[in-house]
């Protein structure tokens, strides 16, 4: 089922080469993805927005829950908004994020669960359950407390400020191979 | 540590009598006892904040309520909160141009909330001046700790005289007269003076509280209304602020962060300390640690034949030397019963004499030293009062299984630190039993043992097995201070191993 790697790359970002990515994977200017990420577009393509970072040892799969895999003929689109941060370790699954969310150190986000906007997933909280989070929500300690918050976490402009000065020094990046639209 | 030695299979029995692992024991070098947290003095020696490091003395910190002033927590998470900085510009156009006010408000790390959720205005100074809140109840609560005070004083009052009363009870002119003052009483036609001394001058009583018996109705909206479980607090929320204990996430406010303690530890019988950390809060380090962990040979399970009823098995167990000098380890059958006797031999003189004085401490209603130790530990070093000798009770654990006790011993030898990167292999000279020793590193020796369950034992039961160890105890103190030889003792120990469950036959 899994086509050849297609990937696409806007003017700005950094994708580093030793990064892995399988299938579809539409990345957005100002999106870093740091060596040893893994990006699989299982299930269908992966469009990833503008200014993202994600970081070593994230996993970001599109892959269908068992019950939905059955029809062969539709190709969802995983579609990640802008701005949002993957912290190391994470493993997200996710069908659909928003905008602005912090995936955490070692959180895990199963692939029944939308993330809206501006939502921040604890380090090392797993969340399974189907449901969709609703906006600026905050999941935190092991028993994966949640509550509301006031507004979206800040975004991490000046981290990644440094890395697009630090990363070319040291890594291989992918060059862009589509025009700014 | 507990990571590294647990699971607890392994327990060693104190000298109380409790069974613990071997890193929550301490030993008396004094006395060449072993003591566990149960049996020693437990003294606080300082209040320090965990955040900001700063040792409080005990009189403020019962001031402020063993919290500290300047730290708080977070009312949602418990976790410490941080200080963060934003820049807000000047309100008036005019000024605009002016360098942006630096103004402060807390923020957790761990579930970002902050003090902007519930309002609370950001501060100009570092330190915030955070606004308090007044309890609700702080008026009735002054007045009841008030009128206990004022009962306190009464009754320390009432037992001064009456303590006067007994010195000059020889030399009472009633007494001598035979007049008392009930005869007098009885002679007047007055009724007899019944009210209890105590309670004539007994200070106003404060107001009862009283029930109600007529409670609000919920509103309907309770019915009909989805609940919001984010808008609701938790159990633990809400009791990290006893006094207003809230019901919704918007009366979260910042609780002051409670104060930790560094505490010394006193062997009982021989007032000597076991434990005793160093004053400075940063630091983690000890003046007197008289682990048991760094004295008394460790064991470690190794591995165990399959458990069977009645069969015998083979049981590898690994002793560990901690100490510079050499052991010898020798084996004794574990006798629960006559071990007590052995023991309560030992103490029963002396904690016979520390019974009566503590049997007679109660009667003058003094304080235990231990308990008054806590409240004033300088008082105790001041006035040592004999503590007392916990009695040492009998060792519940029901031992099931049978352990062969070899009959030779083995040495184990010192510790060498410089071992592990030593590649020239062992050069030791040991003329070992080749049945008991199985194999020996350095200051460590693999030990062959024969375990049998006992016939009687239900399948997947667990099976228990206890010896008593001997090592051999070097005392340093002594040699130290008048150069002599150290003193060598023969110390016995007894161990209880956790074996795991006992399985069918074949």
């Amino acid at each position: 089922m899994m086509s050849r790697n297609n990937i696409k790359i806007f003017p700005g970002a950094m994708v580093c080469e030793e990064s892995k990515l399988r299938g579809d994977i539409t990345i957005g200017s100002g999106t870093i993805v740091h060596p040893s990420a893994v990006i699989i577009a299982e299930a269908g393509p992966i469009i990833i927005g503008d200014w993202c970072l994600i970081e070593e040892q994230v996993k970001i799969v599109h892959r269908l829950p068992f019950d939905q895999q059955s029809n062969e003929n539709s190709q969802p689109v995983l579609i990640i908004g802008s701005n949002n941060v993957f912290e190391v370790d994470c493993i997200v699954e996710a069908p659909k994020i928003g905008n602005n969310n912090v995936f955490e150190s070692k959180c895990f986000v199963g692939n029944k669960v939308t993330i809206s906007n501006g939502c921040t997933i604890g380090a090392g909280c797993k969340i399974t359950d189907e449901q969709i989070l609703p906006e600026n929500v905050i999941i935190f300690g092991v028993n994966c407390q949640m509550r509301e918050g006031l507004d979206r976490p800040g975004p991490q402009t000046l981290q990644m400020e440094t890395l697009s000065k630090m990363l070319p020094n040291y890594h291989h990046i992918k060059k862009p191979n589509m025009k700014k639209e | 540590m507990a990571y590294i030695t647990g699971p607890d299979v392994v327990k060693y029995a104190c000298t109380c009598g409790l069974l613990k692992p071997i890193t929550h024991l301490y030993f008396c070098r004094y006395c060449t006892q072993i003591r566990c947290s149960f049996c020693v003095c437990h003294e606080i020696d300082s209040n320090f904040c965990g955040k900001c490091s700063e040792n409080i003395p005990s009189s403020e910190a019962r001031l402020k309520k063993n919290r500290c002033g300047n730290c708080y927590v977070c009312p949602s998470c418990q976790q410490d909160l941080s200080t963060r900085i934003a820049s807000k510009g000047s309100a008036n156009p005019e000024e605009a141009k002016s360098t942006p006010k630096k103004m402060y408000y807390l923020l957790c790390q761990f579930c970002r909330w902050s003090s902007r959720d519930v309002g609370i205005p950001d501060q100009s100074t570092v330190t915030g001046g955070w606004p308090k809140r007044e309890n609700v109840h702080a008026n009735r609560l002054q007045e009841l700790v008030d009128s206990y005070k004022a009962i306190i004083l009464a009754s320390k009052k009432h037992q001064q005289d009456k303590e006067k009363k007994k010195r000059v009870k020889c030399l009472s002119y009633t007494d001598r007269t035979g007049v008392t003052a009930a005869a007098i009483r009885k002679r007047l036609g007055l009724p007899a003076d019944m009210t209890h001394p105590m309670l004539k001058n007994r200070p106003k009583n404060p107001e009862p509280a009283k029930a109600k018996s007529e409670v609000e109705d919920l509103p309907d909206s309770i019915f009909t209304e989805p609940l919001n479980l984010a808008e609701i607090m938790s159990i633990e929320q809400r009791l990290l602020q006893p006094e207003q204990q809230p019901t919704t996430v918007d009366k979260l406010f910042p609780v002051h962060k409670q104060l930790s303690i560094k505490r010394s530890l006193r062997c009982r019988s021989c007032e000597h300390n076991v434990s005793k950390p160093e004053y400075n809060p940063n630091s983690v380090k000890f003046k007197i640690q008289l682990f048991a962990y760094y004295i008394i040979p460790e064991i470690r399970i190794v591995t165990v034949e399959p458990l069977r009823s009645g069969k015998t098995s083979e049981l590898i167990v690994k002793f560990t030397n901690p100490t510079q000098h050499q052991t010898t380890i020798t084996f004794f059958e574990l006798d629960l019963d006559e071990v007590e006797s052995v023991v309560t031999e030992e103490v029963a003189e002396v904690a016979e004499s520390f019974e009566q004085s503590l049997y007679l401490q109660e009667k003058q209603q003094l304080s235990l030293p231990s308990l008054g130790s806590l409240s004033q530990p300088s008082s105790l070093l001041a006035s040592r009062t004999p503590s007392i000798t916990v009695k040492p009770r009998r060792i519940k654990e029901d031992l099931n299984c049978k352990i062969g006790i070899p009959e030779s011993s083995f040495i184990l030898l010192p510790r060498d630190d410089a071992a592990e990167y030593d590649d020239s292999g062992d050069s030791h000279n040991i003329q070992d039993d080749p049945k008991l020793v199985k194999w020996r590193k350095s200051n460590k020796a693999f030990i062959r043992l024969y375990v049998t369950p006992n016939e009687d034992l239900p399948l997947n039961s667990e099976v228990t097995c206890g010896f008593v160890m001997q090592h051999i105890y070097t005392n340093t103190i002594t040699s130290k201070v008048e150069n002599k030889e150290p003193q060598q003792y023969n110390h016995k120990v007894k161990v209880f191993l956790t074996l795991g469950n006992s399985v069918g036959c074949d």
